[in-house]
């Protein structure tokens, strides 16, 4: 099987249009925060294809990949697409430990392996302490639930509305059972009062963004010089449900930020993230509803209903701007 | 020899060293408790000896940045005691106030300590009865160096007189601190697990507690207790101690250990069930939840803390009608680990704790579906039920009030299968590339693993290694 990272994008619609809002919300912050002048630090995977846009979007020179595999990283000189990318072959969190920042920079921890959770988003909001303030930190965390472990069916009891089997006493539903390896995983980041219904497929993202926000938030505590402005997170699945979050790091008296970020049409925080899945439409389909204003009633049938609950039709009228169109071309 | 004169050395303390020192040594969650802790002492008072109905009680706790305030209908406080001891700096000798009931403030801090240690300018309005008056802690009497008595004022408007008896407290011009810790999401989730902990046996029996708006849920510290006579059960100890009635168990909870395959193991130690550990109760508080320290012997005699003994759950209970027997410090968050009575409780959690570790190390190396076989018709039990529970079996050791139950000595805890003493582990590490080689080899799916992969690889040279041996 290969990890997820390594799919290229034109199979990942979802992830396509994450990260395309991530350059959007760039765009607008660039002339407040002169992007141009920042670092990208971040994992490129094999093409380094978030770096040529990075580059091409913003105008940002000073870039870095770091890789861990090794053939990956071999990879990655192979294709760097702009000369001025610096490939690291090093881990990111040993690489950030050996860095000094001389200014602001954007770094996104673009984790795909669910194994470390709660190490993943503890380094996350070390680095918001870390970072000079003016910096951009994006994070993406696999939001599976079954990455918590499959416990042998006889370990469980199951339940369907007021129904339950014999043994629900004793034993405890897949969410309640992975409702305690999570509070295992994250110890002190658990979000006090979690239920077993933030378990499913459809809430565990939400559950993680939230462990997320108390883990910035107690980092925060101890920087009375800066504060956190949530701007952008998403819930997508492109196979593997996937979340992520985007902060600005300001300095705590700064205000600006805030009401750029709150005046984004497409502004959104741990608390409400995007909710990501996009019809697969044929280039007819998508033409149709891009020019009408009555989609549902011009098509005439209903698009098959997303496995994270949202309405095609909704999703795609708030997105069809940033859809990716993506169609074979012969070299 | 000298004299006396007419000249006297003025020795009272200064009220801003009085309040610095008063609050330096507790936090800001421990203070919100303190205010908690003081709910339910009223609640207490108000059975005056007789059972409580939690059900019948709440608390509201709301944090702002401009404002802390918490209500209750614990029955408030009567006139006469804020006249003469409630707003005192400490409690006075001739304050005789529940002797007979199993509250838990002694020092007569509490509020006052937690009022000081938030900001600068307070309310304490209060209903006994029909009787409702307010008292206020303003800042001009936080300023003035005099330690003039606080004012006593009656309510004049109908919004100034509480619906239920209880007391509701409010602090304005919070301390900056004070003020970005109440506003932050992170503060509130450590307050809101610190009750659910703190007061888990109240809010059990019922008690509401609302932290801005939302209600606390309790969390249970239990062990598993096998439905069969015969079989496992956890360790039970219970005794009165110096006029204290300690009950003790040690068993196992429902966590998983930590698999070996877990990178994050070792590295990350916070990878650990919060209720795995000791949790001590004084008087229905838990003063202390999952400790994995020397505090409660870990460390001491015995092995460390570490990812395998996640499974393990202490709990020990103190419960005496005095408070100052109990083994607590003033900031009821901490152990007096001095006293005879925790010294001696010490040596029984102990023997309960070397049950399980030995428990454990017999099954680290087994597969964990051979334990479930064993643990299947067990329930997760409180302190008090497994006592009750465990108690009844024959096994079980009693004399005078004293009741103990080894599960080791009653031999009823499951042995491994084909448990071969001369067992040894392997552990090594290599590049995932490779593991991801050799797993695609061995099961045509490169995420097989590490450990089984690597078993397998032992397994192959094994059958090799005998092949040319034979």
């Amino acid at each position: 099987m290969a990890s997820g990272s390594s799919l290229p994008y034109r199979l990942r619609p979802n992830k396509a249009v994450d990260r395309e809002l991530f350059l959007a919300l760039l765009t607008r912050l660039s002339p407040s925060l002169g992007l141009e002048q920042y670092r990208y630090i971040g994992l490129g995977g094999p093409f380094l294809e978030d770096f040529r846009l990075v580059h091409a979007r913003l105008g940002i020179g000073r870039m870095t990949s770091v890789e861990a595999e090794e053939q990956t990283h071999r990879r990655q000189l192979f294709n760097r697409p702009i000369a001025s990318i610096e490939c690291v072959h090093d881990t990111l969190e040993d690489y950030l430990d050996g860095e000094y920042f001389d200014g602001p920079v954007i770094i996104w921890f673009d984790y795909t392996d669910p194994g470390s959770l709660s190490t993943q988003i503890e380094r996350f909001a070390l680095t918001v302490g870390a970072v000079p303030t003016g910096s951009v930190l994006r994070l993406t965390l696999n939001a599976n639930p079954s990455s918590l472990g499959k416990p042998d069916p006889h370990e469980l009891s199951v339940e369907a509305d007021d129904e339950a089997s014999e043994d629900r006493a004793v034993k405890p539903t897949i969410q309640e059972w992975r409702l305690a390896r999570f509070r295992e995983r994250l110890g002190p980041l658990f979000p006090s009062g979690l239920s077993a219904d933030g378990m499913t497929r459809k809430t565990y993202g939400q559950s993680i963004l939230h462990a997320l926000k108390l883990a910035v938030d107690k980092e925060v505590l101890s920087h009375p010089d800066r504060q956190v402005v949530w701007t952008l997170a998403t819930h997508y699945s492109d196979g593997q449900p996937m979340v992520t979050a985007t902060l600005v790091v300001c300095a705590a008296d700064d205000k600006t930020i805030t009401q750029l970020a709150e005046g984004w049409e497409f502004y959104s925080t741990t608390e409400q993230p995007h909710r990501l899945d996009l019809p697969a439409l044929s280039t007819l389909e998508r033409l149709t509803m891009e020019s009408n204003e009555d989609a549902r009633g011009c098509l005439g049938f209903e698009l098959p209903k997303s496995d994270m609950g949202v309405d095609p039709f909704d999703v795609f009228e708030k997105f069809y701007r940033i859809y990716p169109h993506f169609s074979r071309v012969h070299l | 020899m000298t004299k006396p004169s007419t000249d006297h050395a003025e020795a009272s303390p200064t009220k801003k060293f009085f309040v610095s020192m008063l609050t330096r040594d507790i936090s800001l969650a421990d203070a919100i408790l303190d205010l908690v802790d003081n709910c339910l002492d009223g609640a207490l008072r108000l059975a005056n000896g007789g059972d409580v109905d939690y059900a019948q009680h709440w608390v509201k706790i709301k944090l702002s940045e401009e404002l802390f305030s918490i209500e209750d209908n614990c029955g408030g406080i009567p006139r006469e005691v804020a006249k003469n001891y409630a707003f005192k700096m400490g409690r006075a000798p001739d304050d005789d106030r529940d002797s007979e009931s199993e509250t838990i403030g002694m020092y007569g801090v509490g509020m006052k300590r937690a009022i000081f240690k938030m900001g600068r300018d307070a309310l304490v309005r209060t209903r006994h009865g029909d009787d409702t008056f307010e008292v206020p802690i303003s800042s001009d009497w936080l300023d003035d160096p005099g330690w003039a008595p606080l004012p006593i004022n009656e309510p004049n408007e109908s919004n100034e007189v509480l619906d239920t008896p209880g007391t509701t407290i409010q602090v304005r011009e919070l301390y900056g601190g004070v003020s970005r810790h109440f506003r932050n999401e992170a503060f509130e989730n450590e307050v809101r697990a610190a009750i659910a902990e703190h007061f888990t046996m109240f809010l059990q029996r019922g008690l509401t507690v609302e932290l801005n708006g939302v209600g606390v849920e309790p969390v249970h510290v239990e062990v598993l207790v096998s439905n069969r006579p015969d079989g496992p059960a956890p360790y039970i100890f219970q005794k009165t101690i110096d006029g204290v009635l300690v009950s003790i168990t040690v068993g196992l909870n429902t966590s998983r250990p930590a698999s070996s395959d877990d990178e994050e193991s070792g590295f990350d130690e916070k990878r650990s069930s919060r209720t795995a550990g000791w949790t001590v109760l004084c008087n229905d508080r838990a003063v202390i939840v999952g400790d994995k320290s020397r505090l409660t012997g870990w460390g001491d005699g015995i092995p460390m803390y570490h990812d395998q003994f996640i499974v393990i759950t202490g709990i020990i209970e103190f419960r005496a009608t005095d408070a100052e027997k109990l083994p607590v410090t003033t900031t009821k968050r901490a152990l007096d680990t001095s006293s005879n009575v925790w010294l001696e409780s010490l040596v029984k959690m102990k023997e309960g704790m070397r049950v399980w570790i030995t428990y454990t190390n017999q099954w680290k190396n087994h597969p964990r579906a051979d334990q479930t076989e064993h643990w299947k018709d067990s329930r997760p039990l409180s302190l008090e039920q497994a006592v009750e529970t465990v108690g009844k079996r024959a096994e079980t050791k009693r004399s005078g009030d004293r009741i103990e139950f080894n599960p080791k000595k009653a031999k009823v805890l499951p042995e491994p299968p084909g448990k071969k003493p001369s067992s040894r582990r392997i552990v090594f590490s290599r590049p995932i590339e490779e593991v991801r080689l050799v797993s695609r080899m061995f099961f045509d799916t490169d995420d097989e693993k590490p450990g089984a992969v690597g078993e397998k690889c032992f397994e192959l040279i094994l059958a090799k290694a005998k092949k040319q041996e034979g």
